[in-house]
């Protein structure tokens, strides 16, 4: 139990309420309202340090705390109190710790805009736009249902249009935020398809309420291809807002946002939001009991689209000279690796369930570690990239070089964060990807697929860390190719960096005073196994091959970019290596085949739809309004000729037979007298005639 | 005692005679006089039923004919005193103003 539950509640409100206040009258505080923006985040952070320390006391580590559920009010009220719709908090391991995470960052970033933001214009607009965002984030890890969790989710799509599009005036910017909330909404549309397949198998929207229903529903309502397709249409959901393959198009050009937008996007929020929900999709993946057979191939579905996405990413990255695309591809390729540990987790656990053997949530677990890993280390990498950006102005790597004299925080920084994306030991990435690694290569003893999206992992931090250490060596080593005359950035800029690049040390080395992160985070039953430590042999040995091709790689880009004892050229002379250069700079020509499939067939469908609209609905609607007019003129000549003709004829003869009438008043009362008297002798005369007529008849009778 | 039809002729040649005044003189007061003749033909005729056949509520019936005569007769003078007070006249082919 949470003492003073009521207090989770503001962990939203703070940020909304910034977001009101800064909208409304931020124009007139002084930075745009920025300190409002970091006042309410902080509150938000110690309000989930707070919940966090209570789950902790409360038996958080091992699985001693009990999820609770804060209610909030119902918001669409039903006859049946079950199905009723509820806003309500979800309190877990996970969200609390969610809920530190992306706090703890959204402070970090927006301590770090004061400095970045301070000479431009529209800052309140920004500090608006990222409290909303953060909202959203932090109500869309602390929501109880799937519906909530859509909202919020929704909110953030919204939010990531507003801020990438942030210099609107900019027409690749305002390019990128459309493409940023099309791209996105192929998913959200998907997303919310699985919620309504899951309202209407299941009645109930709430994740225990779910699991708690699963058995009883299996398979006669809940059929195996309901189960297989609701964890698909979730992911569909979750591949949108995480980038991958195939709609992985948006993130490189959310680029042409503010720098510590990126930030925000890749490091805490937006990104990461695909992984919670896939992690929350556990529920379908993993059923608790044995009677119900899992979805396997929703399983290997996902595994299988981040372990291609991983190496599809990284490999574009190696090519790019823009600094942050260099991240974003990046960003892509390490959510592509938690999806991998996501699902080689899941389908070791689901067959462990269907063989009724102990769970083992290592692959869950991992993935989340490297969530919370990359979510430091990315943050810091976008965060030391803007430095270098704000001391350079320019995202070109080719004008960059020899900045670790005039950088010196921010290169030392990013060096501690280049390490940690390398995956070098000790710094926090070696842990997370090397487990995810050796889990997925466990996998593959219940399905030697996963053998090959091991080999595809291993490839990737091979590439990972040439990619990283490309950008370190190009940016900081070397001589300065540029024209301007960069310094070191303000405190308020520098501080956060420092405090990242602390934590990518200390994100990793936290495992173990926790007794391993699946000690925390776990699906089903927690795993205390120390990264490293009481683990087969097997897997150190794994973890080694890990480690030891991400040296290869910086050793790699050690000899391209910083002796240069490799020329870069080398790479692209053959045909081939062109061939590949070109194709990799193209973006495997993805984006040009979805222009040309938005400019031919969405546009020719458009137009057709446009034409049949203007043609055949408005001829339609056109025609009703014509024969409307045609009847109405015709009901109108009736009214006019008929009934007005009947009333009018009615009162002009009675007009007449009046005029005519009256000329016999002619106030002569002796031709009255006449009158009366002659009508006395009409009526005599009828009596008389009629009694003799009557006499007459009856003497005839006799 | 006097036969019926005597009676009844008398009466139908009073009324004839009113008649005769109130369609062809043009004096006013003449045709209420004359008016006066038609109504007193037909108290007689009252009177004459009730002797006939014995019934004393004729004579009742004349009674309250002759009282309504009376009222009539008052009525009718302050009508032709008026006219003749705004107009000048009471003949009646000259008093036509009520008409269209």
């Amino acid at each position: 139990m949470i003492a003073y539950e009521w207090v989770v509640w503001f962990i939203l409100l703070l940020p909304l309420g910034a977001f009101l206040v800064i909208g409304l009258v931020g124009r007139r505080l002084p930075e745009g309202g920025g300190t409002i923006a970091v006042g309410a985040m902080t509150g938000s952070f110690v309000l989930s340090m707070y919940v966090f320390i209570q789950v902790l006391q409360q038996g958080g580590l091992g699985g001693g705390f009990i999820p609770q559920t804060i209610p909030g009010y119902v918001w669409i009220p039903s006859l049946l109190p079950e199905t009723s719709i509820k806003i309500s908090l979800l309190i877990d391991n996970l969200s609390s710790l969610m809920l530190v995470l992306v706090s703890f960052l959204c402070l970090l970033i927006f301590v770090y805009s004061l400095g970045y933001m301070h000479e431009e214009d529209g800052k309140a607009r920004y500090y608006a736009e990222v409290s909303l965002f953060a909202t959203g984030m932090l109500g869309t890890v602390s929501a109880d249902n799937f519906l909530q969790l859509l909202i919020f989710w929704e909110i953030m799509g919204l939010c990531s249009y507003l801020l990438i599009g942030f210099w609107y005036s900019k027409p690749e910017a305002a390019a990128a935020a459309k493409k940023a909330f099309l791209v996105t909404r192929v998913g959200d549309v998907l997303f919310l398809v699985g919620v309504l397949v899951i309202w209407n198998v299941f009645g109930t929207l709430s994740f225990s309420e779910i699991q708690g229903k699963m058995a009883s529903l299996y398979p006669n309502t809940l059929t195996p291809q309901l189960l297989t397709l609701i964890p698909l249409l979730l992911f569909g959901g979750a591949v949108g807002k995480s980038a991958q393959f195939p709609l992985h198009a948006w993130l490189p050009d959310a680029m042409e946002g503010p720098t510590t937008v990126s930030a925000l996007i890749h490091a805490a929020t937006m990104v990461k939001a695909g992984v919670y929900l896939t992690a929350r999709a556990f529920i379908f993946l993993v059923p608790l009991s044995s009677a119900i057979q899992p979805p396997f191939t929703a399983i290997l579905v996902i595994a299988a689209i981040g372990g291609f996405t991983t190496l599809f990413a990284a490999t574009m990255a190696v090519v790019n000279f823009d600094i942050k695309r260099v991240l974003a591809f990046s960003t892509i390729s390490q959510l592509a690796y938690m999806f991998l540990g996501l699902g080689a987790g899941a389908y070791t656990m689901a067959t462990e369930v269907s063989r009724g053997e102990a769970v083992d949530s290592a692959g869950y677990s991992a993935a989340l570690y490297h969530l919370f890993n990359h979510a430091f280390f990315k943050a810091l990498l976008f965060l030391g990239a803007g430095s270098v950006i704000h001391a350079v102005h320019t995202n070109d790597m080719r004008e960059m070089g020899g900045l670790s004299k005039p950088l010196p925080i921010t290169s030392k920084a990013m060096l501690f964060g280049g390490l940690a994306l390398a995956g070098i030991l000790p710094f926090s990435g070696f842990f997370s990807k090397g487990e995810i690694l050796s889990v997925t290569f466990d996998a593959g003893a219940a399905n030697p697929g996963f053998y090959w999206l091991w080999a595809l992992g291993v490839g990737t931090a091979f590439l990972t860390a040439f990619y990283t250490f490309r950008l370190w060596f190009m940016t900081f080593h070397g001589e300065y190719r540029g024209h301007d005359h960069p310094h070191e950035s303000p405190r308020v800029m520098t501080a956060p960096l420092i405090i990242l690049a602390g934590f990518t040390l200390a994100s990793g080395l936290l495992a173990y005073p926790m007794g391993g992160f699946g000690n925390l985070i776990f699906s089903g039953a927690p795993a205390a196994g120390l990264p490293l430590v009481g683990i087969p042999v097997q897997d150190y040995l794994l973890e080694g091959v890990s480690m030891g091709v991400a040296v290869l790689g910086l050793a790699l880009a050690w000899a391209v970019y910083a002796t240069k004892r490799i020329p870069a050229e080398r790479f692209t002379a053959s045909r081939g290596g062109a061939f590949i250069h070109r194709m990799l700079t193209k973006r495997y020509w993805i984006d040009d085949a979805y222009d040309a499939f938005g400019r031919t067939v969405v546009y020719d469908a458009a137009r057709a739809l446009d034409w049949f609209d203007r043609k055949v609905i408005d001829g339609i609607v056109n025609g009703v309004g014509r024969g409307g007019v045609v009847v109405a003129g015709g009901s109108d000549q009736f009214d006019r000729r008929v009934i007005d003709g009947a009333v009018n004829a009615v009162s002009l003869e009675t007009v007449r037979t009046s005029l005519r009438l009256r000329q016999r008043q002619t106030g002569q009362v002796q031709s009255y007298a006449w009158v009366v008297v002659l009508g006395i002798v009409v009526v005599i005369a009828l009596v008389f005639g009629l009694s003799f007529l009557q006499r007459w008849l009856g003497g005839l009778g006799r | 005692m006097i036969p019926l039809q005597y009676e009844l002729l008398l009466s139908a040649m009073l009324l004839c005679i009113g008649l005769y005044g109130v369609l062809a003189r043009r004096n006013g007061i003449i045709v209420l006089m004359s008016i006066e003749i038609i109504l007193n033909a037909s108290i007689l005729n009252f009177v004459a039923f009730s002797s006939y056949s014995g019934d004393a509520s004729g004579q009742v019936f004349a009674l309250l004919g002759i009282a309504v005569a009376a009222a009539e007769a008052a009525v009718g003078l302050a009508v032709f005193l008026s006219i003749y007070q705004t107009h000048g006249t009471i003949e009646l082919d000259k008093v036509r103003f009520l008409k269209w």
